[in-house]
C-alpha cells in the first residue's frame, strides 16, 4: 500500500556508512575502564574510515547517551573534537528511546535544510556507573546519593516500583505463559547465533582494540561478551523473579556504541557504499501507557504508527524490537496478531545486552542491513523506554 | 661508472666539500691542514681584533632566533664577537629558556660567559636602537616571522644604516631572489642542529662560493649545505611535503595523526605530526602552510595545503590529543591498506624529489643527507628511491597520480633515469685518488647496509684505478663523528639468525678488504668520536690515526649486542698480550677511552688534527712517518684473560651481553684469523636473536618503530 505522507522526504540514511561496537556485558571488558564518550567518538571516526567516509563530510553531530560520563557537560562538541572534526552538535537523552530519537532528530535537522550530513553517535557505559550526590533539603537524609544505573533500574520514581515489576505486570495482564516466554527467549538466542554463523554481524559490528594510557592494547572488543546460548531445559529451570521473568528471559546491562549518518538524498548517494539503495524515513511515533506496564508500550506505538501511515503489519518485511524482557515480544505478538518467530531475525537486545543509549541504533542498523539483504521493504523498529514509554519508527529501504 | 677529474684528482663523484669551496678530502691530507680556519674567517667576516664587529640576530627570542643565539653565541664568544639579540619590547624571553641546557653543556661558568656576550636590545620594528652603531654590526641573521614585506622592510632598515652588512635570512621558504639577501636556513632543533641550508649571492650549488659565510659556519663546526635559490630549498620541500602527504592520508582514511605518525615512522623514520607539535604547533603549522602555499603557486596541486592545514595554520591546534584524551581506539592496517599508505606517502615524496633533482637544488649527497639529518628519515630520500629501484619508484608515483590526478604537473621521471650514476650510487661513500694514494670518505655517521655496499663499490673502483694505498675517513662535512652501526639494520636479525649471520658476515668481509685489498690502508678519525662498528671497520686498516681527544669505544654491551665486525678478536690479534686486559675492559664495560690513551692498543698514532693529517698522508704516501705497523696474528691466540675483571652489572641485559661477548672473544681468539670471522658472526647473530637482545635497547627500538 502506498504511503500518503513521508515524514522526512529530504533525509536519507546512506547505506553502509554505519557501524556499531560489540556490546560486552558490564564489567566484562576494557570498555568498563574508559571514558565511553571519548571511546565512542574515536570509534565512530574509525567506523567512518572503514566505510570510506572522510569525517570532513560531517556537518553536525547528534550524540545520545543516558548515563553520565566524564566531561559530559561538553557533550557533542567535545565528542566531535575527539572524533577529529570540529563541528557543532547537540546531545539527546531519553532513556532507551535515545538511539532512535537521536536518528529522528538528525533526520529533522537534514529536513530543515540547515545541514547536509548529520552524524548520530550513541553510546553508554553501564559499568561502574557514576554516583550522583544531590542536596535534597526536604528529604529525611538531607542529601541523596544515587548510583545512576543500579538505583534507577531499581526505582521508578513515578510508580515507586522497580523496573522489573512492569514486566510481571504485563505478563499477568496479557496472561502470558512461562512456557511461551521461555521458548521465545530460546528462539531469540538461536536467531542471534544463526546470524552470527552466517557472518551477518560482521556487516554491522566493528571490532575495536582499546588502548591503555601508555598506548598499549588493553583488550579487544570483538564479541558480545555476556550473550550465552541457553537450552530450553536450562531456561525452564531458572527461578522466576516475577511472572514469566527469569534471568534467561531478560537482558543484561552492557557497554557499547553505535553510529550512523543521516544526509540529504544527494549526499546520501555520494556517501553510500551502494547508492542504489535508498533509505527513507517514513514515520516515527511515541506512546505512553499506564504506570508500570512498559512492555506493552511499543505495541501501542506501533499500532499508532500503522494507523497514521495506513500500513498493515503484513506490509512490513523486517521487524526489530528492543526487548529487555522477552515478554515485550510476546505482548507485541498478541496485540498485533503477529508471529514472534518472524521478528528480530538477526538478534536483539534480549540477547546481546542493553547499554541503553546505542541499543536502538544498533537494532536499526541491523534492521536496515537485513532489509538490504532481502532486497528492500519496510523496516519497523520499536522499543520501550523508562517511564512506560514506547517508541516506534518505520523506514523504507528501496 | 664515470670518473670525474678535478685538479688532477680523480673521484667517483664530486666531494660535497667542493660545493663550499673547500676542496677535496685528498687535498686536506695533502696540505696537512684543514681548508679553513675559524679565526681567519671570523676576522674576515667580523673584522680583526681591535675592529671586531658584532653578529645581530633579529627575532632573537623566537624559536629559531633564540636557538641560534645560543649556538652561534657559544661558538663566537671565544673570538670576542658579541651577539646583539634584537626583538620587540614585549617579546617573551626565548633565550633565557635555553640557559639550563647551556649550563649543562658548557658548565655554569661557560654558560655565564656565553650569556654575558649576548647583548639584548629592544626595537620597535621601525627604527634601530641608537647603541647598535657603536657595536659595529657586521652580520645580520634575520629570524623574524615569514612575512615577505616585513622581511624586506627589515633589510631596508638595516641596509640604510649599515650598507656593508652581511645579511642572511633564516627563512624556510622564500628564495633569495625574493628577499634580496642570502639564505641561512637552519634545521630544528635550532640550539643543537648543525645543518644550515645556504643560498649565497652566486646561487649555484655546484660552484664554490666566494662568500666567506658558509666557510665560516663550516669552520665553526657546523654543517652548511649549499642549495639553489628555489622556493623552500630542499629540507622544507621534503619536510612540508611529508607533512602534506600525511595530512592527505588523514583526510582520505580518518586515521588519527598519532597513528599515521607511527606508520610513517615505520615506513621512513620520521613522525611529521609529532615534529610539528614539538617545534611548536602554531609556528610550525604556519611555516609548513607558508612553504606549501608558495610552492603550490609555483608548482601546482602537488603542494596545495589542504583544509586541515589551513585550519591549523589559523588555530595553532596541536596534532596530538591532550594528555587526558590519550587515544583509546587503536588502528591497524591490512596488507592492502599498508600498500595504499605507501603510495599516498611515497608517491608525492618521490615526485617532489624528482622536482628537487630536476631543478638541481643541491648535491645529491646533500639532498639525501638532509632527509636523514633534519627530517628524521631513517634513510635519505634518494637512498629510499634507489632501494626501491627505478621501476618500483615510477610505479609508486603513477599509482599516486591515479589517486591525485591534479598532482601530475611538475613530475620529472627523467630525474630517476640517472639512478645508475655514481652521484646516485655513492650517496654516502666517495673515493678520490691522485694516481698514487686514494681517500675513501664516509658521510654517514652510522654504518648501515647502504654504506657497506657503497664502501665495497669504492674499494672496487680504487682497485680498478690501480690504487694500492688508501685512507678511509669521515668526509669532513656531513659526518662529524662515527657512532657505530645503524641498529635499525639489525631489526630483521632479531627474529632471524640467518639475517644476523648475513649482516655480520658481509660487514666483516668488507672490513677485511681494507686489510687485504690494499698495500697500505690508514683509518683516520678526525671527529669527536668513533664507536662500535665504525671502530671495528677502521681497526682493520693497517694503521689507525686519530685526533688525540676523540672518544673511542665499543658500547655494544650496553645495548646489548655482540660486536659483529670482528671487534672480539681482531684488536687482540694486533695487540701485545699485556694490553689485552685493557681491550677486554673496553669490550665488556662499554666505556670509551680517549684516543691518546689508546695508542698501541686501538690506534697507532694520536695527536692534534694537523699532525694527524700529516702523519696519515706520510703513511699512505710511503714517506717517513715513524709509526709502527702492528701485524695481525693469523694463528690462534693463547692465554687470554679468563676473568671478566669487572663488577657485576645490576642490569641483567648488560650482564647477558657481557657474558656473550666474553664467550665470543674466547671462541674467536682461540681460532685462526681465517676461521674467526665466521665464529664471531655466529656469536653475534645468535645473540641478536636471543631474548636478552630482543628485550634490550634494539628490541625496544624495533618494537617502538616497526611493531605498529
Amino acid at each position: 500500500m502506498p504511503i500518503q505522507k513521508i515524514m522526512f522526504p529530504r533525509a536519507r540514511i546512506p547505506y553502509g556508512t554505519w557501524g556499531s561496537s560489540y556490546f560486552p556485558a558490564w564489567q566484562a571488558s576494557p570498555l568498563a575502564e574508559v571514558n565511553i564518550g571519548q571511546f565512542a567518538a574515536e570509534a565512530m571516526n574509525k567506523v567512518l574510515g572503514i566505510r570510506k567516509v572522510p569525517k570532513t563530510e560531517l556537518d553536525y553531530l547528534i550524540t545520545g547517551s543516558t548515563i553520565p560520563w566524564h566531561w559530559k557537560f561538553w557533550n557533542s562538541p567535545m565528542l566531535a573534537s575527539c572524533l577529529g572534526r570540529r563541528v557543532p552538535g547537540c546531545h539527546l537523552e531519553q532513556a532507551c528511546a535515545t538511539g532512535l530519537k537521536a536518528v529522528t532528530l538528525a533526520a529533522a535537522e537534514v529536513e530543515s535544510g540547515s545541514k547536509d550530513v548529520v552524524g548520530v553517535l550513541t553510546f553508554d557505559r553501564t559499568s561502574d556507573s557514576p554516583a550522583g550526590v544531590f542536596p535534597e533539603r526536604r528529604a529525611y537524609r538531607r542529601t541523596e546519593a544515587l548510583s545512576d544505573v543500579w538505583d534507577n533500574f531499581g526505582f521508578d520514581p513515578a510508580t515507586g516500583k522497580a523496573m522489573i515489576a512492569c514486566a510481571g505486570n504485563a505478563a499477568r495482564k496479557y496472561k502470558l505463559e512461562r512456557k511461551e516466554v521461555d521458548e521465545l527467549s530460546l528462539h531469540r538466542h538461536e536467531q542471534y547465533y544463526k546470524a552470527q554463523a552466517a557472518g551477518f554481524l560482521k556487516k554491522v559490528l566493528v571490532p575495536f582494540e582499546v588502548l591503555d594510557v601508555q598506548g598499549r592494547v588493553m583488550g579487544v572488543i570483538d564479541s558480545d561478551i555476556g550473550a550465552a546460548r541457553p537450552t530450553l531445559r536450562g531456561l525452564r529451570a531458572l527461578r522466576e523473579i516475577d511472572t514469566c521473568v527469569t534471568g534467561g528471559t531478560q537482558t543484561h546491562p552492557s557497554d557499547g556504541m553505535a553510529c550512523l549518518l543521516v544526509a540529504t538524498s544527494e549526499k546520501a548517494r555520494e556517501l553510500s557504499r551502494r547508492p542504489e539503495i535508498d533509505i527513507q524515513f517514513v514515520a516515527e511515533t511515541e506512546a505512553r501507557t499506564h504506570p508500570s506496564l512498559m512492555p506493552e508500550a511499543p505495541a501501542i506505538a506501533v499500532k499508532e504508527l500503522l494507523r497514521r501511515t495506513g500500513l498493515a503489519i503484513k506490509d512490513i518485511s523486517v521487524v526489530k524490537s528492543h526487548n529487555p524482557f522477552a515478554i515485550n515480544d510476546a505482548v507485541f505478538a498478541k496485540e498485533l496478531k503477529y508471529d514472534w518467530h518472524k521478528m528480530n531475525r538477526t538478534g536483539c537486545s534480549l540477547v546481546w545486552g542493553h547499554p541503553q543509549g546505542p541499543t536502538l541504533t544498533r537494532l536499526l542498523i541491523e534492521g536496515l542491513e537485513e532489509s538490504a539483504d532481502m532486497g528492500g521493504g519496510y523496516v519497523l523498529l520499536m522499543g520501550c523506554a523508562a517511564g512506560d514509554v514506547g517508541i516506534a519508527a518505520l523506514l523504507r529501504v528501496g | 661508472m664515470t670518473i670525474s677529474t678535478i685538479s688532477a684528482i680523480s673521484a667517483m663523484r664530486q666531494s660535497t666539500l667542493q660545493t663550499l669551496g673547500l676542496g677535496t678530502a685528498l687535498e686536506i691530507f695533502r696540505n696537512g691542514r684543514l681548508p679553513a680556519s675559524a679565526r681567519d674567517l671570523v676576522d674576515e667576516v667580523f673584522g680583526k681584533v681591535g675592529d671586531r664587529g658584532a653578529l645581530v640576530i633579529s627575532g632573537a627570542n623566537g624559536i629559531v632566533g633564540a636557538g641560534k643565539a645560543m649556538q652561534l653565541g657559544s661558538r663566537l664568544e671565544p673570538f670576542g664577537v658579541p651577539i646583539l639579540a634584537l626583538d620587540f619590547p614585549g617579546a617573551s624571553d626565548g633565550m633565557g629558556r635555553h640557559y639550563p641546557g647551556l649550563a649543562k653543556t658548557f658548565g655554569r661558568e661557560g654558560a655565564a660567559r656565553i650569556m654575558e656576550n649576548i647583548i639584548r636590545m629592544s626595537y620597535n620594528g621601525l627604527c634601530l636602537p641608537q647603541q647598535l652603531k657603536g657595536l659595529k654590526p657586521r652580520f645580520l641573521l634575520e629570524a623574524i616571522p615569514e612575512i615577505l614585506d616585513a622581511k624586506k622592510a627589515h633589510y631596508k632598515l638595516f641596509r640604510s644604516a649599515f650598507p656593508e652588512l652581511e645579511i642572511r635570512s633564516v627563512t624556510s621558504g622564500f628564495p633569495s631572489s625574493e628577499l634580496g639577501v642570502g639564505i641561512a636556513h637552519p634545521a630544528f632543533p635550532h640550539e643543537i642542529s648543525k645543518i644550515w641550508e645556504m643560498v649565497e649571492s652566486n646561487p649555484s650549488s655546484l660552484i664554490p662560493h666566494p662568500s666567506p659565510i658558509p666557510r665560516l659556519f663550516w669552520a665553526l663546526g657546523m654543517i652548511p649545505v649549499p642549495v639553489s635559490d628555489n622556493w623552500s630549498f630542499v629540507l622544507d620541500v621534503l619536510f612540508c611535503g611529508a607533512t602534506l602527504a600525511a595530512l592527505r592520508y588523514h583526510q582520505a582514511s580518518n586515521m588519527p595523526y598519532w597513528k599515521i605518525d607511527k606508520y610513517f615512522r615505520k615506513l621512513l623514520g620520521a613522525n611529521p605530526f609529532r615534529a610539528h607539535d614539538a617545534i611548536g604547533a602554531k609556528g610550525a603549522n604556519f611555516l609548513t602552510w607558508s612553504c606549501l602555499h608558495h610552492l603550490k603557486r609555483q608548482y601546482g596541486a602537488l603542494f596545495e595545503p589542504n583544509a586541515d592545514l589551513n585550519e591549523r595554520k589559523d588555530t595553532g591546534q596541536e596534532y596530538y590529543p591532550l594528555n587526558h584524551f590519550r587515544p583509546l581506539v587503536n588502528w591497524s592496517f591490512g596488507r592492502d591498506e599498508e600498500e595504499d599508505f605507501k603510495i599516498r606517502i611515497l608517491g608525492p615524496l618521490f615526485q617532489m624529489t624528482s622536482l628537487i633533482l630536476h631543478e638541481k637544488r643541491s648535491h645529491l649527497a646533500h639532498v639525501n643527507a638532509i632527509g636523514e639529518l633534519c627530517a628524521q628519515f631513517r634513510r635519505g630520500i634518494l637512498a629510499v628511491i634507489r632501494g626501491a629501484g627505478y621501476e618500483a619508484a615510477m610505479k609508486i608515483v603513477k599509482d599516486y597520480h591515479k589517486l591525485h590526478p591534479q598532482a601530475k604537473k611538475c613530475w620529472y621521471p627523467e630525474a630517476f633515469e640517472q639512478i645508475g650514476t655514481p652521484e646516485w650510487q655513492q650517496l654516502y661513500v666517495n673515493a678520490e685518488h691522485n694516481g698514487r694514494a686514494g681517500i675513501i670518505t664516509v658521510s654517514r655517521e652510522s654504518y648501515n647496509s647502504d654504506v657497506d655496499a657503497e664502501l665495497n663499490r669504492a674499494i672496487d673502483w680504487l682497485a680498478g684505478e690501480n690504487i694500492e694505498r688508501v685512507i678511509i675517513t669521515g668526509d669532513f662535512h656531513l659526518s662529524t663523528q662515527m657512532v657505530g652501526a645503524d641498529t635499525a639494520d639489525f631489526y630483521p636479525a632479531l627474529s632471524d639468525v640467518k639475517e644476523g649471520l648475513r649482516i655480520s658476515g658481509d660487514w666483516s668481509r668488507t672490513a677485511r678488504r681494507l686489510h687485504d685489498d690494499f698495500k697500505v690502508s690508514v683509518g683516520f678519525i678526525g671527529g669527536k668520536r668513533c664507536f662500535g662498528g665504525f671502530l671495528e671497520l677502521l681497526m682493520h686498516c693497517h694503521y689507525l690515526v686519530s685526533v688525540e681527544e676523540a672518544g673511542l669505544g665499543m658500547p655494544e654491551v650496553t645495548l646489548p649486542v655482540v660486536p659483529g665486525m670482528e671487534g672480539c678478536h681482531w684488536p687482540f690479534r694486533k695487540t701485545a698480550p699485556e694490553k689485552w686486559p685493557g681491550l677486554l675492559r673496553l669490550l665488556l664495560s662499554g666505556s670509551p677511552v680517549r684516543a691518546k690513551e689508546a695508542v698501541g692498543r686501538l690506534v697507532d698514532y694520536a695527536g692534534p688534527i694537523d699532525k694527524c693529517l700529516q702523519t696519515a698522508w706520510k703513511i699512505v704516501t710511503g714517506a717517513d712517518h715513524n709509526v709502527a705497523r702492528r701485524k695481525v696474528k693469523e694463528a690462534a691466540l693463547k692465554k687470554l684473560p679468563k676473568d671478566l675483571a669487572l663488577p657485576d652489572s645490576e642490569n641483567n641485559a648488560v650482564e647477558a651481553g657481557r657474558k656473550a661477548i666474553f664467550e665470543c672473544i674466547q671462541a674467536s681468539c682461540a681460532a685462526t684469523s681465517s676461521e674467526a670471522l665466521l665464529i664471531q658472526a655466529k656469536h653475534s647473530a645468535g645473540f641478536m636473536a636471543s631474548p636478552a637482545c630482543r628485550t634490550g635497547r634494539i628490541g625496544a627500538e624495533l618494537k617502538k618503530t616497526m611493531e605498529v
